[in-house]
């Protein structure tokens, strides 16, 4: 891992925004290396998923700037900049009800299609063509995360965990360069985060750079090259693993004073996640 | 000087009326996020129950009056009870809308079968003679009017502000969940704002009644012209409800005064679009702001309703024979003739499915592209001697250029304010209908309108438009279907229920809606040609509000999202008067209530029902393992 060579995938500079009073970031600034996995964590309400929307222009900074790749992408709308390649999930699972698995995870090829609706309703040779490749693609990724039993299920009908893992080989199917995960091993259990580790691993031998949130500290400290720490709206820490798992004031942003790190793992925290 | 101040006068006492019904919305929607439509129901509702009291049991004023009101509000309750609040727990809000669009339906069918068509008047509560203050006359009824609203305004307010009740209700209103946490019974706070909306309707219906002339269909003008007051003065609020409807009242007498009656109602939509345009939430705004990253609760009450292609290519050749051997076994007559209007209906029911069914965006204004290409194709063969199929053409390039002066407001809107929009254009084209008489003959049709032809060949008789229909029903499905099944299809269906999750995955969540809403616009206008060539008539009332609230009843009973659905819900309520007469006069009722049902129980529609049905015979062995997961759920 080395930082500072080349432009960096992700560079977010001095991001700043407040909801009334609430100030969620305040002058946050990292960068995200290219071909790296990157964790953000932070105790609830760190402002993390805010951080998203805000690299995502779902909702607006009040100051600071994103450069995805070196190109400014502060005030791009959310579709240009997924069209750009910034590809991301969202902490609530968000899969489309009435749509099945497959159908679901084809909806990330969208932007990439080359038939025309024109061309699809003639039922041209090469749009069918396309989308039995599209189907096979999409039910190797299936396969790969041990869902493509369920590939005609009406997708909310899954598991949670499910609905997550289904959502991150979604954003894959749009081709990313970076990938930003919100919270995926929420609702998995202990070997389903394995795979889901693997499969980060994965992702990032093919070159997709990842900015990942997790409360999952085994799974942090497992894949991530980078991780940056997030308190209460600012950047406390960032470094490797290790490093900033050793750093008192993280040791101290989580547990309070006195702690070990081995207590780490007591923070997973998915309860937020509660849905009716 | 006069004059203007007795049109002043006038306009607050007709605003008194709309802001009362606004404030019925208002309520309803600030606790449930619903716009109930059937709002304008209980005020028809309460008066012509009020009608029947003194005319026939010869109450007095006073008490028929009341009965009026406690039996719409009864009826307000058990309604509520029975559709409203076991909706809203599995509806998505759009659905709720067309739901309430149902409910109108149906009450609208009710007071057809027990009133009958013919107006009514009511004599006034103290007298006729109008009364004079500084010079302008005012008619009693008036005082009243105003006395009511603002008595019933006071009441809400100390309802609300300072009881338990009304707390309760406000805690609903500003935030359910955390109204539910606090303890409150939301399902039951729901009701009472229900009930509540009911009653205020139905005090607005009484007093207002001896002003008006009433018809079994006046229900629909109240709800519009609440729902525009609404819409202008802010929904989420009830000071901007109330200014809306003055404003509306104002409006509308002062267009009619100083321009014309015909144009009035065009004036008051041509208001609301610039409203809509400018201040989307109102001009009074509410004040609380929306989280845009949260969800909206995605209610799923839908199951996915998909044939496997060999079974949906084997169903549709059979139909498709059968359909094509059905003129040799009917009696050429009126089932035929039914069958061939099901038909044209069901092309623009195929682009409402697409719109609505698919990308979800519910319009309620359907019928005015069919008029736009209906007088388009007549109008040029009657008067210019144009070819039909160009008529048609020019018909839908027309409905197509309208869409897109339409999408620059609507696409800004979403859920109940594009419902509103829709709404406003299908008024505003029906009002211009009857407006402009020297082109469409006004309100009594457009006649000698000649038979659909295409080079040289005329489709005069029922058959041969019957088998026009077939070709052209038949051509569409397969067109759109391949489109359906595809990248486009996908797209729509993502936007439908989350469009910031589509957009975050790169699909143009714009261009989806605008060709969505193109394609309706399109075949909506050449369903509407063809209706007037098959009619050889046409006139504002087959192309206006009811047809739209029909055909959204014919897409949900046939089963929205499922292409083909639509045709069962256009057959089924097109040829119900057509095969047992005495129950034409209860098409409107069962419509309506059938649209509640299917929303209730049904919610695939027939079409959903009977893939299920077959789904169940064909039932393969290697079904998929059941979904347990153990820890897999959070
Ligand atoms: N759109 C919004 N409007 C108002 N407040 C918001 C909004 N988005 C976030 N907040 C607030 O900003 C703070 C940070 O929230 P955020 O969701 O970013 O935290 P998080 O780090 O993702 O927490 P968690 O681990 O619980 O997901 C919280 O106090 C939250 O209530
Ligand atoms: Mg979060």
């Amino acid at each position: 891992m080395n930082g500072t060579t080349a432009t960096a995938a992700l560079s977010v500079a001095n991001l700043d925004r407040s909801f009334g009073g609430l100030r969620a970031t305040s002058d946050v600034s990292f960068d995200v290396a290219e071909g790296t996995i990157t964790a953000l964590i932070g105790p609830n309400g760190a402002g993390k998923t805010t951080l998203f929307n805000l690299i995502t222009n779902i909702i607006r900074p009040n100051a600071g700037k994103v450069l995805f790749h070196g190109h400014n992408i502060t005030g791009v709308t959310p579709a240009r900049i997924a069209a750009m390649g910034l590809v991301r999930t969202f902490q609530t699972a968000r899969v489309f009800p009435g749509m099945t698995v497959l159908e679901n995870v084809l909806v990330g090829r969208h932007r990439l299609l080359h038939a025309g609706t024109l061309a699809q309703m003639l039922w041209l040779p090469h749009t069918r063509r396309e989308e039995r490749n599209l189907a096979a693609q999409a039910e190797a990724l299936l396969d790969a995360v041990g869902l493509a039993s369920y590939r005609d299920t009406h997708a909310v009908d899954l598991p949670m965990g499910a609905q997550k893992l289904l959502e991150v080989i979604r954003a894959l199917m749009a081709k990313p360069r970076l990938l930003l995960l919100d919270e995926p091993a929420a609702g998995l259990n202990d070997s389903e985060t394995e795979e889901l580790a693997a499969l980060l691993r994965a992702i990032r031998e093919t070159g997709i750079t990842v900015l990942v949130v997790e409360h999952n500290m085994s799974l942090v400290m497992n894949v991530a090259d980078q991780v940056v720490v997030l308190e209460a709206g600012a950047v406390i820490a960032r470094g490797r693993p290790d490093e900033v798992q050793r750093n008192p004031r993280v040791i101290e942003a989580y547990l309070g004073s006195d702690a070990t790190t081995q207590d780490f793992d007591a923070q997973d925290s998915d309860a937020e996640e509660a849905r009716p | 000087m006069t004059d203007f101040i007795q049109l002043l006068v006038g306009g607050v006492l007709t605003g008194s009326i709309y802001a009362l019904i606004a404030l019925g919305f208002s309520l309803v929607y600030r606790v449930t996020g619903v716009i109930n439509l059937a709002q304008g129901a209980f005020c028809i509702l309460a008066a012509l129950t009020c009608h029947s009291l003194q005319a026939e049991l010869g109450w007095p004023v006073w008490a028929a009056s009341l009965g009026g009101i406690a039996m719409t509000v009864a009826a307000g309750a058990i309604t509520g009870a029975l559709t409203f609040v076991p909706g809203l727990s599995r509806l998505s809000n759009a659905n709720m809308l067309m739901m309430a669009a149902g409910l109108l339906t149906m009450a609208e069918g009710g007071i057809l079968v027990l009133w009958g068509s013919q107006p009514y008047a009511l004599p006034p509560f103290s007298g006729n003679r109008p009364v004079e203050i500084a010079g302008i006359l005012v008619p009693t009824q008036g005082l009243w009017v105003v006395g009511t609203t603002l008595l019933t305004i006071a009441c809400l307010w100390y309802l609300l502000a300072r009881t338990r009740l009304g707390r309760a209700l406000r805690a609903c209103a500003e935030n359910p969940a955390a109204a539910r946490l606090m303890g409150i019974d939301v399902p039951r706070m729901t009701l009472l704002a229900f009930t509540l909306a009911a009653f205020i309707g139905a005090v607005a219906g009484v007093v207002i009644a001896p002003a008006t002339s009433l018809q079994f269909d006046t229900g629909r003008l109240f709800t519009i012209s609440g729902f525009v007051a609404v819409a202008i003065g802010g929904i989420a609020s009830f000071p901007g409800s109330i200014l809306g409807g003055l404003l509306l009242g104002l409006v509308n007498h002062f267009a009619t005064a100083y321009v014309s009656s015909l144009f009035s109602n065009a004036i008051a939509l041509g208001l609301l679009l610039v409203v809509l345009v400018w201040r989307p939430s109102g001009l009074v705004g509410a004040g609380v702001t929306r989280r845009q990253d949260v969800r909206e609760e995605a209610r799923v009450w839908k199951h996915v309703v998909r044939l496997k292609p060999p079974v949906a290519w084997i169903t549709a050749g059979i139909a498709l024979v059968g359909a094509a051997l059905l003129p040799t076994v009917l009696p050429e007559g009126a089932i035929l003739s039914s069958l061939v209007i099901a038909g044209i209906l069901f092309i623009a029911l195929l682009g409402l499915d697409i719109l609505m069914g698919y990308a979800g965006q519910v319009s309620l204004g359907q019928a005015g592209f069919m008029a736009i290409g209906g007088y388009t194709a007549a109008w040029l063969a009657v008067e210019h001697d144009v070819a039909p199929l160009l008529g048609v053409l020019a018909g839908m390039a027309l409905s197509l250029v309208c869409a897109l002066v339409l999408s620059v407001v609507t696409l800004r809107l979403r859920g109940l304010y594009l419902a509103l929009a829709t709404l406003a254009f299908g008024l505003l084209v029906d009002s211009f209908a009857i407006g402009f008489s020297d082109i469409t003959g006004g309100p009594s049709g457009l006649v000698g309108i000649p038979s659909f032809a295409v080079g040289g060949f005329e489709f005069d008789t029922p058959l041969s438009m019957y088998y026009l229909v077939l070709v052209l029903d038949a051509v569409l499905v397969l067109l759109f279907a391949g489109a359906i099944r595809a990248s486009f299809g996908r797209a729509l269906q993502a936007i439908r229920t989350d469009q910031m999750a589509a957009a975050a995955l790169g699909v143009d969540v714009v261009k989806c809606k605008l060709t969505a809403f193109a394609i309706s616009a399109m075949l909506a206008s050449l369903s509407g040609s063809l209706y007037a060539f098959f009619f050889h008539f046409l006139s504002p009332e087959m192309v206006g509000t009811a047809r739209s609230l029909e055909l959204v009843a014919m897409l949900v009973i046939g089963g929205e999202g499922t292409l083909v659905g639509p045709l069962l819900g256009g057959i089924l309520l097109t040829m119900m008067p057509a095969v047992f007469q005495p129950l034409a006069s209860y098409k409107t009722f069962f419509s309506g209530a059938l649209l509640v049902l299917c929303f209730l129980r049904l919610p695939e529609g027939l079409f959903g029902g009977a893939v299920a049905g077959l789904g169940r015979l064909f039932r393969s062995r290697q079904a998929p393992p059941a979904l347990v997961g153990e820890g897999m759920a959070p």
